[in-house]
């Protein structure tokens, strides 16, 4: 995916529209960053960047050359994250990832999965069921999800919210990693987090 | 879609389901569970039954009863779980849509399966059912099982995104497992009785044919029910 | 002008239909066997084949919503399950009241009760699926899923449905418009015993009294130990004349093919009610009744929709 298109976007919430007619365009190296209060539209303009959920108007375009397909269309190349994100917690934090790689067709080698649960800090942790895991370490796990098929676009929502310092060096680390090769959007209240836009999009509130 | 990547993570899902299952053996042991009070209760409450021309009618139409509820206490689990858990957005993003309606059928066929050889072996044991044709009796119960998972796991997923699921389940999906339900209990019955297989092949023409439409129309709507 | 012919055409159905009313009850005549109970027929059919057009029409508006994603589609869909529905209990009820007194039992599993009942139970879970979810855009959408789920069953209903009535506890060609089975062929000289549904029947003598021809057959009834014999007669001219009744039923053997010479005959079973058309005023009474009712159900199904779809458009425009 080279850019990603965002047409007259409106987002509803029942009768109550919270994100009105939204046009922008992002490109690879660029990192947005979404800011408003608690129920303004961050997570559902996440959502529909992600294509889990449909916008009341306008339509999403994820562009590589000339083509423009719809983010479901997409699925291969976005990874998202939220803290509503929920994994299997009957399965063990590498069966999750092995899964999720599986059902994508994503040919990763076992180390490669555990090298990445050790960059998202779980290492020594793969073989505990995810119900085991503190809260922190679900959370972490949510950044391997949104990784493991090395996504163009990369969607965070919350992404520190769960973490401590080390958490917060991870975000960095994963921020930068992205900028290299593709687009991130993240969505936050955090002020240290909105250092990292070149685009900042702040929601306002219901008036 | 690719056909290879289509098949590997349809067994992506269908592995996965059942290794949660295994962990947690929560439907197999409702299910197991069920069929054994329904077939104990109706053991005890009927006593030992006269042969008469009608019997195997009878103990078909038994099986097919307790099968028919334990399908309604355990097949709509596969999804309805994914949405109590909340795990639906990850497999959403993740799957493909087909795969995750094959692995899940996959999965309910040989839950059903399981539970339907568990039936059969109460009957013979606990109700004294007397097999004349058995490899009739087992195709027709193949069949009838093909048609039942076929008829109701694209309910389950409808249903999954609903209030009072348990309900629903059944209540949409009975009248829908009427023409199965018939066509099953009397080819079972000619099983039993040791018709020959030129009076069985109708009725497992029919399973088999309605096992067949569902299975086509469930994948052609199933991308309708998944998406958000 | 439109609404000047829309005001006549309204009051002209309430005539019709009262019309209809009139006349099942004051010019249709009584029917032998059947007493009042066969006027019900002239309502009772139109129902049936009505819901059944109701929910095709559901089924189409839901498949079209699919595409076209119009909450106008769905209210569309909506209301021709309503009229389906309110049409499948009127039905329901009028078979199962036609049935008690004709035939003796509410419920036959007769093929067209069958499919009536499941009709009823489709649209009751159609409902029931609606009701359940609040989300309007997936309430539509996941309905709209069911009805057409739902349609894809239906030809193996019709087509299993025949079969129901095939178990050793209910007759066979007890069908309201008259026997669709054959009968069976009976000989003195060869197969003299059949049967016909469950009834075991043996003939016993075949022999020209006048000019009517009369066989003798002797019945056994599942059930009753004694026998009884029926003597059903043809006339000269080969119609079916005398049709005993079966004991304690009220099915009736009809003689439909007799050959004194050889010792053959032909006999079947026949449900009261059969030759209720052939009266030339219940026949047109009968198909005005189709009409009217045809045209009450389109009716009632405009006016739902057009409730339906203002109150969609009324949500649209609401929420700016």
């Amino acid at each position: 995916m080279d850019a990603i298109e965002l047409t007259d976007i409106s987002i509803d919430y029942g009768a109550r529209r919270v994100l009105s007619h939204l046009t922008l365009r992002l490109e690879r190296g660029m990192v947005m960053v979404i800011t408003g209060q608690n129920g303004s539209g961050k997570s559902s303009l996440l959502r529909v960047l992600a294509g889990l959920q449909r916008p009341s108007t306008g339509h999403v375009g994820c562009v590589t050359g000339t083509q423009a397909v719809l983010p479901a269309d997409a699925r291969q190349d976005i990874g998202w994250m939220a803290p509503d994100l929920m994994l299997y917690r009957e399965l063990t934090g590498r069966e999750n990832l092995r899964f999720f790689a599986d059902v994508r067709g994503v040919d990763i080698p076992d180390a490669a999965i555990v090298a990445l649960l050790d960059r998202v800090g779980l290492q020594g942790r793969a073989d505990d069921l995810l119900a085991t895991y503190s809260s922190g370490m679900t959370h972490r796990l949510r950044y391997a999800y949104a990784l493991l098929h090395r996504p163009s676009l990369l969607l965070l929502d919350e992404p520190s919210v769960m973490l401590d310092e080390r958490g917060h060096a991870l975000l960095e680390e994963v921020v930068a990693t992205q900028r290299l090769h593709g687009i991130t959007v993240i969505a936050t209240n955090d002020p240290r987090e909105q250092r990292f836009a070149d685009t900042l999009v702040r929601l306002e509130g219901v008036v | 879609m690719n056909n290879s990547l289509l098949w590997r993570a349809t067994k992506a899902v269908f592995v996965r389901e059942v290794r949660s299952e295994l962990r947690s053996r929560q439907a197999l042991n409702a299910v197991a569970l069920f069929a054994v009070c329904s077939i104990v209760a109706v053991s005890i409450g009927l006593g030992p039954l006269n042969r008469s021309a009608e019997l195997p009618l009878i103990h078909a139409a038994l099986v097919w009863i307790v099968l028919l509820f334990a399908a309604f206490t355990a097949l709509a689990r596969v999804f309805v779980v994914e949405e109590e858990q909340r795990t639906a957005a990850a497999l959403r993003l993740a799957a493909p849509v087909h795969a995750v309606y094959l692995g899940k059928l996959l999965f309910n066929l040989v839950l059903l399966v399981a539970l339907t050889l568990l039936v059969a072996v109460l009957a013979v044991v606990l109700l004294r059912m007397q097999v004349k044709a058995p490899t009739a009796f087992a195709v027709m119960l193949a069949a009838g099982s093909l048609g039942l998972v076929t008829g109701t796991t694209l309910i389950a997923a409808i249903i999954a995104r609903a209030s009072s699921r348990s309900t629903l389940f059944a209540v949409l999906s009975f009248p829908l497992l009427i023409p199965l339900l018939v066509t099953a209990v009397r080819g079972t019955a000619l099983a039993l009785a040791g018709a020959g297989w030129d009076r069985c092949l109708a009725p497992i023409q029919t399973l088999l044919a309605y096992a067949v439409a569902m299975f086509v129309t469930s994948l052609f709507l199933f991308a309708t029910v998944w998406e958000d | 002008m439109a609404e000047r012919l829309a005001l006549i055409a309204k009051y002209a159905l309430g005539l019709a239909m009262a019309g209809i009313i009139y006349a099942m009850f004051l010019v249709v005549p009584q029917y032998v066997g059947l007493g009042d109970a066969g006027r019900i027929i002239i309502v009772h059919v139109p129902t049936a084949w009505v819901t059944s057009a109701a929910f095709a029409l559901s089924a189409i508006y839901s498949i079209v919503y699919l595409r076209t994603r119009s909450p106008l589609h769905d209210a569309s869909a909506v209301s021709a399950a309503e009229v389906g529905m309110l049409f499948c209990i009127f039905a329901t009820v009028t078979g199962a009241i036609f049935a008690e007194v004709v035939w003796g039992t509410f419920w036959n599993w007769d093929p067209r009760e069958t499919t009536i009942l499941v009709l009823l139970l489709i649209y009751a879970a159609y409902f029931a699926l609606r009701s359940s979810i609040d989300d309007g855009a997936r309430r539509r959408r996941l309905s709209a899923v069911y009805n057409i789920f739902a349609c894809v069953t239906m030809p193996f209903l019709l087509f299993v449905a025949p079969r129901v009535a095939d178990s050793t506890l209910h007759p066979n060609c007890a069908f309201l418009q008259g026997s669709k089975c054959e009968g069976v062929s009976l000989d003195l000289n060869g197969a003299k015993i059949s049967q016909l549904g469950d009834v075991v029947v043996e003939l016993k003598a075949v022999e020209q009294v006048g000019d009517m021809t009369r066989a003798v057959v002797e019945v056994r009834m599942p059930g009753l130990t004694e026998y009884a014999d029926l003597a059903p007669t043809m006339d000269s001219e080969g119609k079916a004349a005398d049709r005993p009744e079966f004991p304690g039923q009220s099915f009736r053997m009809i003689l439909i093919e007799a050959d004194p010479q050889a010792g053959t005959a032909r006999v079947n079973m026949q449900a009261p009610g059969t030759g209720l058309l052939s009266n030339q005023r219940t026949l047109w009474v009968f198909l005005a009744s189709n009409v009217t009712f045809g045209l009450l159900a389109l009716w009632i199904y405009r006016i739902r929709a057009t409730i339906l779809q203002v109150s969609a458009r009324l949500q649209t425009t609401e929420a700016f």
